[in-house]
């Protein structure tokens, strides 16, 4: 497995070094375009530190960005405790050190990423429809996948050549609309000596082809890096799961989905576990895409029969693809054998369309902390975070219903200051004060300690009793 | 999401039996959503005959709304029945807004769903007596 990923990162940094020549001798040349002689190394210089500087904003805050710009929530166990579930079975798989944070996307789309620039720090984030659409199996499948990244360091190593494909790209681009609005680049011919000025003319036009092509090159690079990632990610979910079918389906389920991600964009497309962004149009090219063709994808994985490790993928891969090495020699080497599991039965069950729209809205809804009250009545009530009220009559009967809301205010904005505060006190006597709570119903249900924290439980909770995280008071779960 | 009419008043998600409205508790109007619509009529047909009937009304005086998706203005539609019903709709199809009532109204008059179904769980949810 180690050996596997330092061969990874070995053919990785080679392409990653091509491309970091490719932004230094754009650099040069339009330097050069400018000023002459001396221009070249300051256009060097200038390329270098934009390089740089973006790697150290995206190594450093990267991920808060990504996570950001998909608006993605991190969420806590009781929002979905399957999730957490299958995340701790893939860890203990992965031999991971840490247990990743885990964000929900309240997106319908069905997708998923993953960042951190090591093992020891990184998140997964889902979609709410993800979520929704997949079984257990599925879903194993998927997070299988984006584990897989982690581990094999593609996500630091995505980002670091994301961040220098924007580096040439953004470079040429101001370049190009310079050329464009200065007419040619005649005010700087104009200014050298008659000497200098032919060999300028050289270096304008060796700058504007540059220019023009090492966008193109550069993003070649970094597709194909992108899509090989892809496959070895396929392999390493395989070999994590046992279960090459549950992948499959999965991918299939997210590939038959016709939403697009607003949140997704060219920039982060080659995170996500399948391309976000629907081609518009004719189907594009395999050159000119960040992951390999689904339904390719989707025939190895079922090609896979005899066991589940990498010599299996690689004989799959082979056997639909031709001779081509996806997985890098070591991991060939690994003879154990890794025999495929039977499906869990509890993945077979359907749910009818409007439940699992509704499903997926409460999703959605808790992500984004909204309250869910139920009233006697059989009312179920989805309060926002900005409601401001402390009593709700309700619509239906007429009843007074209390909201936590003090507690409310705490769950929206204020997470931070909660997790400082959710220390157990030592108190004997709170924690023999423990009190029975009712459940209405089987959703959503939200409801204060005595202590004033507020409680979610989500429809897959079924524990009979849990201990409040701030005042350690023992809460009984009684209901249906 | 926050009430087109009081504005900065949050809507409540009211849900009974699988059928989810956004509910204004001071002006007790009701959005529904794109998608909500289809639940709510349960059949896509009945969803596309409903939103085919509509007539756009540019000449009334009645104050515009902004959709509370997308926070631009919205358009006006008649619903003509055996009486004139007058609703916003989103132009970008995020969704229409009923003032209060009006939503009972055009379910009435228009006999969408069999057996008014859907009215009568309308009224049940908000606690209105069936009309006969």
């Amino acid at each position: 497995m180690w050996e596997l990923i330092r061969a990874n990162k070995r053919k990785s940094l080679f392409l990653f070094f091509v491309m970091g020549i490719c932004l230094l001798v754009l650099g040069f040349f339009i330097g050069g375009a400018y000023a002459g002689d001396d221009g070249g190394f300051i256009g060097l210089f200038v390329a270098f530190g934009i390089w740089i500087l973006m790697s150290m904003i995206s190594y450093f805050r990267g991920d808060s960005i990504i996570l950001m710009m998909s608006r993605a929530k991190k969420v806590s166990y009781n929002v979905h405790p399957q999730l957490f579930n299958v995340v701790e079975e893939m860890k203990l798989a992965a031999n991971l050190p840490v247990m990743p944070d885990i964000y929900i996307i309240p997106e319908e789309a069905p997708n998923a990423f993953a960042v951190g620039k090591k093992p020891e720090y990184c998140a997964i984030a889902v979609t709410a429809g993800l979520l929704e659409r997949l079984n257990r199996d599925e879903l194993q499948g998927v997070i299988a996948h984006e584990m897989s990244h982690i581990l094999n360091r593609d996500v630091l190593f995505m980002t670091f050549s994301g961040v220098l494909l924007g580096s040439i790209v953004f470079l040429s681009h101001v370049f190009l609309r310079s050329m464009w609005f200065s007419g040619g680049g005649s005010r700087f011919r104009s200014k050298s000596s008659k000497g200098g000025g032919q060999l300028q003319l050289i270096l304008i036009v060796v700058a504007l082809i540059m220019a023009i092509l090492a966008p193109l090159m550069a993003r070649l690079l970094y597709l194909a890096i992108s899509r090989k990632r892809e496959y070895l990610a396929d392999a390493s979910a395989v070999r994590l799961t046992r279960y090459p079918e549950g992948l499959a389906c999965a991918l299939e389920k997210i590939s038959l989905n016709n939403y697009e991600m607003k949140t997704a964009n060219k920039a982060t497309a080659a995170l996500y576990i399948a391309n976000p962004l629907k081609p518009k149009g004719m189907k594009l090219s395999n050159l000119t895409s960040t992951h390999p063709p689904m339904d390719e994808r989707i025939r190895i994985l079922r090609n896979i029969s005899h066991g589940a490790n990498f010599i299996d993928y690689q004989n799959a891969f082979t056997s639909i693809k031709g001779k081509q090495n996806i997985i890098p020699s070591s991991g060939i080497r690994e003879r154990k054998k890794i025999n495929i599991r039977t499906s869990t039965a509890a993945s077979t069950q359907t749910k009818s369309t409007k439940k699992s729209t509704r499903d997926l809205g409460d999703l959605m809804r808790a992500v984004n902390k909204y309250m869910f009250l139920s009233c006697a009545c059989g009312l179920k009530m989805k309060l926002p975070p900005n409601f401001k009220k402390d009593k709700i009559s309700c619509p239906r009967c007429g009843r007074e219903n209390h909201v936590p809301i003090a507690e409310l205010a705490a769950m929206s904005g204020m997470i931070a200051i909660d997790e400082k505060n959710d220390s157990i006190q030592n108190n004997e006597q709170v924690k023999q004060d423990s009190f029975v709570y009712n459940r209405t119903g089987k959703g959503w249900e939200t409801f204060s300690c005595r202590c004033g924290s507020p409680k979610q439980l989500s429809p897959a909770f079924n524990k009979a009793s849990f201990v409040c995280n701030k005042c350690g008071r023992k809460i009984e779960i009684k209901g249906p | 999401m926050d009430c087109p009419v009081c504005k900065n008043e949050p809507m409540i998600v009211l849900e009974l039996n699988e059928v989810e409205i956004d509910y204004c508790l001071s002006c007790k109007g009701i959005w529904l959503d794109a998608g909500e619509l289809e639940l709510l009529l349960g059949s896509s047909t009945e969803t596309v005959e409903f939103l085919n009937s509509f007539t756009s009304d540019d000449i009334t005086k009645e104050k515009t709304h902004k959709c509370p998706i997308c926070n631009k203005k919205m358009e006006k539609i008649l619903v003509i029945g055996n009486r004139k019903v007058r609703i916003d709709k989103c132009k970008y199809n995020h969704g229409i807004w009923f003032d209060s009532g009006e939503l009972e109204d055009i379910l009435g008059m228009r006999k969408l769903d069999n057996k008014n179904k859907v009215l009568t769980l309308l009224n049940d949810m908000l606690g209105k007596k069936i009309k006969e």
